[in-house]
């Protein structure tokens, strides 16, 4: 018998990318999410909505016979009227105009933020949970000195830079708000690396990226959407705080959060105006949640091909 | 099934146990006090109010805000006591003023602190100079340069005992000033820091002097008995010398920030008396009085900005004429305050009557002018060779409080439709308007306003001195500074009101500033509550004299 | 275990004094100064810049602050000018903390449930019921989620005290205004994180096991849902703790969170960073105890392996 010596082998290298594939010729991951969420009829609903607020957004101030900051005393705190469709504000500026000018802020803040935060924050937490040790023990320890400076000083020096407006206000926004995503995906990576699918994909000597590609995001791609869609509201939320204490955008712009807080004073005498943008607000809100859990269904790796 | 349901119905209960389980954290010092709202029921007589601006401090000399003030005004004596404007004696029983009106011999009365210990005239001579003395840093130390001397020890040029105050004997105080003040009694009438203090006190707490109620000693009619916690209980002092007059056993003074709250908190039957919001003040006119603070707000203009077209005097012409503060008032204010085209509070003394009765306003139309803003406005830009008003930009600045933001954007839209300027809106916070933008001049217009320490015009025609402190709009005119100057020098009290008002004129014939209104306050007093006073420099409220049907 | 702890302890330290470094540089950047006031002179304003040491470089200040903080004291306010930021905070976190605690028992407790019960019935009418309780509370402002509680229970129908914090009736309405937006993502992500673990193995072996549905949710099924939710309120508790500034300031409660954002806007310089390092001894604690509970609660992720 012929002894085996090296020279009878020859290495062919791995590839990497074709050692898992599997032989079902299947939808791409994106395809099969898309064919689950159209399913998903309250998801659907959702998404409606929130395209035709954008469309609104973009194109009802433009075919309005009223400017967003025209004033008119004859018109101060008017209710919904053929001539205002939904009343009149303080100082008599039509309120449909500025809702929907408002739209586009609160939409844009809260959409960029949102999705900034969650992309920041979900490579973070990713690079600190899978890895662990020094990286993570630093990485926490910044996380813990940026998160313990109040948000105020980072929001108030931001626009010391750049000035008022969107632009400043999110970048203000997104400083410190991707902390949150990062501790969390941090905390759920860390939960599933240590898994069996995760173990066995490292004995088959698979690379730490594609393992982080393949296995961990698809696994935590859910409860991100689920998180992205409460980010939103919260980022909606932070400007309409900052709007509050009066670090928001730059008057005579608006936002809902702006909208909501004046017209929260008027409360009990002239409730429209409070009613319509926390209407607005509230089912933006119910929107991006059923949306929110419309996706988080159809990203679901476990879920895959199941009705 | 329903063993989820139960949980979730134990979960429930735990959960309400907690939440009403653990007691609120002790309220401090108001036991044995039984309760504040029961007060009507034991006999007590007391006055409930509440403050949108909480008190900063409760040493009478470094007190910097109207509502530190009032309370000073119930807790300490001065040696006049001004209520209203009426000045009446206070610790001091009588006094001489030389012909010069430079010194002021007071003569005080047998009075007692809260303590026991008589009150002296070496503890005003304490007092005041403890306010100029620079180790201090007293925020309000400036209201002690009327003093002789005060000024420079301010600055650290001369030493605090050189202050024109000396106690002659236990009974006799000797004043000197440094102008004469025509005001001066009327002024240490309502000014917290012209208090008496006692050097033993403040030496044995030192930096926690009057840092709560227990930590100081009391003059006035009512001595403090709690400062905590958003909540502050004065109660009747025994032995204030004039105690007879004295009604109330008891008031309670709550910090609420939102008036929002504290109108719900009067009509829930929390307090006896309420500032109405602005927004509500509409649908709350029938029920509700008015007074008038004395603030009155307006424009700066800053006459040295880069800006060149802010330099021109017939551009800062047609700004005014292009408002109408009618229109401006009702939708910048829903038309709750006075639209106002002066620069002095009309409710000032002059003449034996007000400043506003004992002279004619003579400035830009209420209602505006149209024409008058073009013809200023075409002869503006003739002189500076601009062709068109699209090409003129202006930035208004203001501080991002709610009330302010919706001024600026109805003075933008006024100016911008009238005028066809553009105006852009700058907001800052409140510390960096008065910190650093109008000190350091770094704005082109700027939205402020203007209330007075003391019962007379020159507090706000000094806002336009040429090398005055407030002077943020950097407006130089020589006529005015000969003037004002004059004014300080001046015995003949009517003669110097005339040379007031020729400043005022002055200033607005100008057109330095952008005067917009004057502050009127909506309040509602429950029936039973009589004898509060409203005044208009240095406190709102004073309640000293209040008294509740039982 | 120990080591882990003390190792994680002594890096909070450093953590909060780079804190403190940072934001006592970082005040110093921001536009305005810490005495404004209208009235305010050129000469008072020297005078009182250099009783608190601001004529000083501000190394020394820098050096003078730490050595201060070391023995416990955060000097003097400098609007509330005779009052120390220790008194302040030692007054006002009581309330806050009382508050707190409440909102926080009452948001845990019921969004768990919530979401629970919305996972189990997962399409059914019961699941729509909590999600969309938990979609109107993260639907709110708080700024508008206070003003209506107070508005309906205490001023249109008298049923709670409108305001002020002085017994247990008063402290309902702030609570619930409090509770309701942590209740929400907390129930939102409860269920989320329940329908996650439910198709998981261990699930099915318990299945397979014969045990009962009630045992599955309690003994496996919360035990590992449960861990997202302590990541996001590790910082929640901090915030909610540490005194929220809307709610307070429309009950009207003598709590921290007032001070938190106004020192900020005056520029008090020793307030911010009183608060700040407060706030951030606190926010260390709470992640330090998330972090070591996530060992407890899941058996997988053993603390001592790192």
């Amino acid at each position: 018998m012929a002894e085996l010596n090296k020279d009878m082998f020859v290495i062919k290298g791995k590839n990497t990318m074709k050692m898992e594939s599997i032989s079902r010729p299947s939808l791409s991951f994106w395809q099969d999410a898309w064919r689950r969420l159209r399913k998903n009829r309250a998801a659907f609903v959702g998404l409606c909505i929130i395209v035709l607020y954008a469309l609104l957004a973009v194109f009802a101030p433009m075919f309005s016979k009223y400017g967003f900051s025209d004033m008119d005393t004859a018109a101060m705190h008017a209710g919904p009227s053929a001539a205002h469709w939904l009343g009149c504000d303080a100082t008599g500026r039509d309120q449909w105009v500025r809702i929907w000018m408002g739209a586009r802020t609160s939409l844009a803040i809260g959409l960029f933020s949102a999705f900034i935060n969650m992309c920041v924050g979900a490579v973070i937490g990713g690079l600190c949970g899978y890895y662990g040790g020094k990286l993570d023990m630093i990485m926490m320890r910044v996380v813990d000195i940026l998160y313990g400076i109040p948000s105020l000083i980072i929001t108030i020096l931001v626009m010391l830079v750049l000035g008022k407006g969107v632009a400043p206000l999110i970048i203000a926004l997104c400083v410190v708000g991707w902390i949150g995503t990062c501790r969390f995906v941090r905390g759920e990576v860390y939960r599933l690396k240590e898994q069996d699918f995760v173990m066995a994909a490292k004995v088959l000597g698979i690379p730490d990226f594609i393992i982080i590609i393949r296995h961990i995001i698809p696994n935590i791609l859910g409860m991100l959407v689920t998180n992205l869609c409460m980010a939103i509201p919260g980022a909606i939320f932070q400007e309409a705080f900052l709007s509050y204490i009066g670090l928001g955008i730059a008057p005579p712009n608006c936002s809902w959060g702006v909208l909501a807080k004046e017209g929260i004073q008027y409360l009990r005498i002239h409730p429209h105006e409070i009613i319509i943008p926390a209407f607005f607000i509230c089912t933006t809100m119910l929107a991006l949640n059923l949306l929110g859990d419309g996706m988080r269904d159809a990203v679901d790796p476990k879920l895959r091909g199941t009705e | 099934m329903k063993k989820r349901i139960l949980a979730a119905l134990l979960t429930l209960a735990m959960t309400a146990a907690m939440v009403t389980g653990c007691s609120t954290p002790s309220t401090g010092g108001d036991s044995g006090e039984g309760g504040g709202d029961s007060g009507a029921a034991s006999g007590e007589k007391v006055f409930r109010y509440a403050t949108n601006t909480e008190p900063t401090t409760l040493d009478p000399t470094k007190g910097q805000s109207i509502g530190d003030n009032e309370i000073q005004h119930a807790i300490t004596e001065g040696l006049t006591r001004n209520t209203a404007g009426e000045v009446k004696p206070g610790i001091a029983e009588k006094w001489e003023i030389s012909e010069d009106g430079l010194t002021y011999t007071f003569h005080l009365r047998d009075a007692k602190w809260s303590d026991g210990e008589p009150i002296k005239a070496a503890d005003y001579e304490f007092s005041w100079k403890r306010l100029v003395d620079p180790e201090t840093a007293s925020p309000y130390a400036f209201i002690g340069d009327y003093l002789k001397n005060g000024y420079a020890i301010e600055t650290g040029e001369k030493d605090p005992s050189e202050l024109g105050v000396k106690a002659i004997d236990d009974k006799t105080l000797e004043v000197t000033l440094e102008n004469p003040t025509s005001y001066f009694l009327s002024l240490i009438g309502s000014s917290g820091q012209y208090a008496p203090l006692r050097q033993d006190i403040v030496e044995e707490y030192g930096t926690d002097f009057a840092a709560t109620a227990d930590k100081n000693v009391y003059s006035g009619p009512f001595k403090m008995t709690k400062s905590e916690n958003n909540e502050y209980i004065f109660e009747k002092n025994e032995n204030y010398w004039d105690v007879d007059s004295i009604k109330l056993d008891r008031c309670e003074l709550s910090y609420v920030e939102k008036p929002d709250t504290q109108l719900s908190m009067y009509e829930a039957g929390d307090l006896d008396y309420v500032m109405v919001p602005s927004a509500y003040v509409p649908d709350y006119k029938d029920k509700s009085e008015k007074f008038m603070n004395g603030n009155v707000d307006f424009c700066y203009i800053n006459s040295q900005s880069e800006n060149k077209v802010l330099q021109n005097k017939d551009f800062r012409l047609a700004l005014n004429y292009a408002i109408s503060r009618k229109e401006y008032n009702d939708l910048a204010n829903t038309g709750i305050y006075e639209p106002f085209n002066g620069l002095v509070f009309p409710g000032l003394q002059a003449k034996g009557k007000t400043y506003g009765e004992a002279y004619e306003m003579k400035s830009y139309p209420i209602e505006g002018d149209q024409e008058q803003a073009k013809s200023h406005l075409d002869a503006a830009m003739k002189e500076l060779n601009i062709a068109s008003p699209g090409d003129i930009e202006i930035e208004l600045t203001t501080t991002d409080a709610e009330s302010s933001k919706k001024i600026a954007e109805v003075i933008q839209e006024l100016w911008q439709k009238s005028l066809g300027i553009k105006v852009k809106i700058r907001q800052v916070t409140y510390a960096e308007i008065y910190g650093n933008v109008f000190p350091e001049h770094d704005f082109e217009v700027g939205y402020g306003g203007w209330g007075a320490d003391y019962d007379d015009p020159y507090s706000y025609v000094e806002l336009f001195k040429g090398d005055s402190s407030y002077n943020y709009s950097q407006f130089v005119n020589k006529d005015l500074d000969e003037l004002l100057v004059a004014t300080q020098k001046e015995t003949d009290t009517d003669k110097r009101m005339d040379m007031l008002k020729e400043a005022e004129q002055l200033i607005l014939d100008e057109g330095a500033f952008v005067p917009l209104q004057a502050r009127n306050i909506f309040y509602m007093l429950d029936e039973d509550t009589t004898g509060i006073n409203f005044y208009y420099c240095s406190l709102n409220i004073d309640w000293v004299y209040a008294d509740v049907a039982q | 275990m120990l080591k882990y702890v003390t190792k994680r302890v002594v890096a909070a330290i450093l953590t909060v004094f780079a804190l403190v470094t940072i934001v006592f540089f970082l005040v110093r950047l921001m536009p305005g100064e810490p005495f404004t006031s209208a009235k305010l002179t050129k000469e008072v304003a020297e005078n009182m810049n250099s009783y608190y040491g601001f004529d000083k470089p501000i190394l020394e200040q820098y050096f003078t602050y730490m050595g201060n903080l070391l023995h416990g004291n955060f000097g003097y306010s400098m609007k509330y000018t005779n009052k120390t930021v220790n008194y302040i905070i030692g007054q006002t976190f009581p309330f806050s903390a009382d508050l707190g605690i409440r909102a926080l028992c009452l948001a845990v407790s019921l969004g768990l449930v919530l979401g629970i019960i919305a996972a189990r019935n997962r399409g059914k009418k019961l699941d729509f019921a909590c999600v969309l309780i938990a979609i109107v509370g993260t639907s709110i402002p708080d700024f508008i989620m206070g003003a209506l509680l107070q508005y309906f229970f205490g001023i249109k129908w008298g049923l709670l005290p409108v305001a002020k914090y002085l017994g247990i009736e008063y402290t309902i309405l702030p609570a619930c205004a409090l509770a309701f937006y942590t209740l929400a993502s907390v129930s939102r992500i409860m269920r989320s994180s329940m329908l996650e673990v439910t198709s998981q193995d261990y699930i099915k072996t318990a299945r397979s096991k014969g045990l009962s549905e009630l045992r599955i949710t309690c003994k496996h099924q919360i035990r590992n849902a449960i861990m997202p939710v302590m990541t996001v309120l590790g910082p929640t508790v901090a915030s909610v703790l540490t005194g929220t500034f809307v709610i307070e300031a429309i009950f009207a409660i003598p709590g921290m969170g007032k001070y938190y954002v106004e020192s900020v806007n005056n520029n008090d310089y020793a307030m911010i960073l009183g608060m700040t390092v407060f706030y951030g001894c606190f926010l260390v604690l709470c992640n330090l105890i998330v972090d070591i509970l996530y060992g407890v609660a899941d058996p997988r992720v053993r603390i001592g392996k790192r």
